[in-house]
């Protein structure tokens, strides 16, 4: 052990050699010399050069990624998008900039500021299942109570953390502010895609086109999708990785272009799809959507694989309407059914493979869903009969039945299905249906065991 | 006998018609007079209730704070402006309502920050339009203003409050706060 904690200090002794070689010892981090005195004469008003002028000096690193995106080309710059107007819930002047000026601003931009520009990609945004990301976390006590209770250990100081460091980095949450209208650090900062804004605004844009470059390219490489769609429960990134579709990326995808115009980016720049390609892009006579829920056939995520027969998403318009913090639609897809999000993607398909390989494809794909249901159906039938003969614990994270159960459709169960359906063969099978023969085998055996004896014998 | 009935009855015609025309021309002019008096903050903001809004009004750019002190009437926003029609309905509609709301209702219990929420369905966006007539003309010269509403106008699915929500009330939220008017 001494010996090598002593090779650990030794290396990252070197290592900080080496980087202090590199950073001048009067640099700081996020000191990028070119644009620290960077002078704007074009399209802006006073006020809004004065904002990118300072914070050229003071926030580098923003200043940089902006003038790299599409909306400096179109001279739209801080102020555009963090002024707010003082009755704002978020309204603030805690930059001493516009201190007892007449601006306010918010260091959080809402979707509703991102609408102004961008109103179709926001609707569509907030009709997909992306959009009830945060509102369902706060709406389901059985996730509340495993962030915080289980997870969090009721820990009258660090119960928040699990959510913090977790679960709200993807999913968002309702952010709420200090009295200096300062999001707090239980809520903020976060890249979670449905987060709920104090002025009402339901979404993040940046969770897929990171701040401050905004960039589609980005958000069109897998990458964009990576950081949350990876894991146990659903390895959405390692299936592409698996797939032929990834292969190829893997392969060749730094050559491909990935800036063509919205509606025009198509086969030929590039050779395989990507996740935006087949979910969201207007590839041939397909238009663009942001609504990812669209092109689907079924729920691959639930305990039960159900059709997507359920329309739009309900979260935001419960939220906005009704002011009820609500589940969402599980069901959301595309507004006329299953069979037509099917369609859709099948036209996607069929952009670059015969239709007999689209159809034998979804054919098997399918049939791996309905496959699961039946593991999951039996399953779910001795979880259910143990529950109501008073044969399942009482702390259901301690019971061994129900942990089977869990693994079953939460892991495995989402692996079989997402494995099936996007062409990921070892997700399909080793990491999917194989488990899920082991799972259903010993969940057998605890319910045969209970019914037998009738007591919880662990 | 014949001939003399026919002169008089040409005469009381003619008589008839122009006092017709009279009271006609009298009718119009006072309904234009009506119409153009009660269209501003002077007529809408005798009654109590429209205390924030019209302070809110007289601080925003609509309502004359600004470089030449130009104003948008109330009407000009919260009138449609597609047609005289429409535009005469809608006033004796919105009007006889204001008027039978402000003498019977219980103005305690209106949530006005819940109905700001609604905005697009009394703010026009043909009474926008009518003055903002250059907007869908916008070039490149004014970059954000092409970008902006380039969507707006291919599209027309978002009404103008719907992205411009305090448009007309600077600040309204705080005057209706301050002057007491429930806020939820």
């Amino acid at each position: 052990m001494k010996l090598k904690s002593l090779v650990v200090t030794f290396l990252s002794g070197m290592l900080l050699s080496v980087s202090s070689l590199v950073a001048k010892p009067t640099e700081h981090l996020g000191d990028m010399t070119n644009n620290k005195n960077l002078k704007i004469t074009r399209g802006m008003t006073v006020e809004a050069k004065r904002c990118v002028e300072c914070h050229a000096d003071k926030t580098p690193a923003h200043v940089d990624d902006w003038r790299q995106s599409r909306h400096a080309h179109v001279g739209v710059s801080c102020i555009d998008c963090h002024s707010v107007k003082k009755d704002n819930p978020m309204a603030a002047q805690n930059c001493p900039g516009v201190k007892g000026t007449k601006t306010y601003v918010s260091v959080l931009v809402s979707p509703k500021t991102c609408t102004k520009c961008h109103p179709n990609e926001v609707e569509e945004f907030q009709h997909s299942g992306h959009a009830r990301a945060a509102l369902q976390v706060a709406a389901k006590q059985g996730m509340q109570d495993l962030m915080h209770k289980f997870e969090g250990r009721n820990h009258p100081k660090l119960k928040n953390s699990p959510e913090a460091t977790g679960c709200m980095q993807c999913h968002g949450t309702i952010i709420k502010l200090d009295k200096n209208k300062q999001p707090t650090a239980e809520t903020w900062p976060n890249y979670g895609i449905g987060n709920v804004y104090p002025d009402g605004g339901v979404g993040n844009c940046k969770s897929c086109h990171s701040i401050h470059k905004f960039s589609i390219a980005e958000a069109r490489k897998p990458a964009g999708c990576a950081s949350c769609h990876l894991g146990p429960d659903h390895p959405d990134i390692e299936i592409y990785n698996n797939s032929m579709h990834g292969h190829i990326f893997n392969a060749e995808g730094s050559t491909w272009k990935y800036d063509s115009a919205p509606d025009a980016w198509e086969p030929g720049d590039y050779r395989a799809p990507t996740c935006a390609t087949c979910h969201m892009s207007g590839i041939g006579e397909l238009k663009t959507t942001h609504n990812v829920s669209r092109r689907l056939k079924w729920n691959i995520w639930a305990p039960i694989s159900k059709l997507r027969d359920g329309g739009y998403e309900t979260a935001v318009t419960d939220f906005t309407n009704k002011n009820k913090v609500t589940k969402g639609n599980p069901l959301a897809g595309h507004p006329d059914g299953s069979k037509a999000g099917r369609a859709e993607m099948e036209q996607v398909c069929k952009s670059c493979h015969i239709s007999l390989h689209t159809k034998s494809f979804f054919k098997m794909a399918d049939q791996h869903v309905e496959l699961y249901n039946e593991y999951a159906k039996e399953a779910k039938g001795m979880i259910d009969e143990l529950g109501k003969k008073g044969l399942m614990m009482k702390d259901k994270w301690a019971d061994p039945a129900f942990k089977v159960w869990y693994h079953l459709w939460h892991h495995q169960g989402r692996r079989m299905r997402q494995g099936a359906l996007m062409g990921g063969p070892d997700y399909a099978h080793w990491h999917g249906v194989f488990e899920l023969q082991q799972d259903i085998r010993e969940l057998r055996a605890i319910y045969n065991k209970r019914i037998k004896t009738g007591k919880i014998d662990e | 006998m014949k001939q003399e009935g026919n002169h008089f009855s040409k005469v009381a015609l003619l008589v008839i018609v122009l006092i017709g025309v009279g009271i006609g021309s009298m009718g119009s002019f006072t309904t234009a007079v009506m119409v153009e008096k009660t269209s501003g903050e002077d007529f809408c903001a005798q009654c109590h209730t429209m205390e924030p809004m019209t302070q809110s009004y007289l601080a925003d750019i609509h309502g004359g704070n600004n470089k030449e002190g130009l104003r948008a009437k109330c009407v000009d926003c919260h009138l449609p402006h597609d047609s005289l029609f429409s535009y005469l309905v809608e006033k004796a509609k919105t009007g006889t309502h204001d008027v039978w709301a402000e003498l019977t209702y219980d103005k305690s219990k209106i949530d006005w920050q819940e109905k700001r929420k609604h905005a697009k369905h009394f703010v026009y966006d043909s009474g926008c339009l009518h003055c903002h007539s250059n907007l869908e003309e916008a070039t490149m010269g004014s970059a954000k203003a092409f970008v902006a509403h380039k969507a707006y106008f291919l599209d027309k699915k978002k009404k103008c409050v719907e992205c411009h929500s305090n448009v007309g009330h600077h600040n309204l939220g705080d005057y209706i706060s301050k002057t007491g008017i429930k806020e939820k």
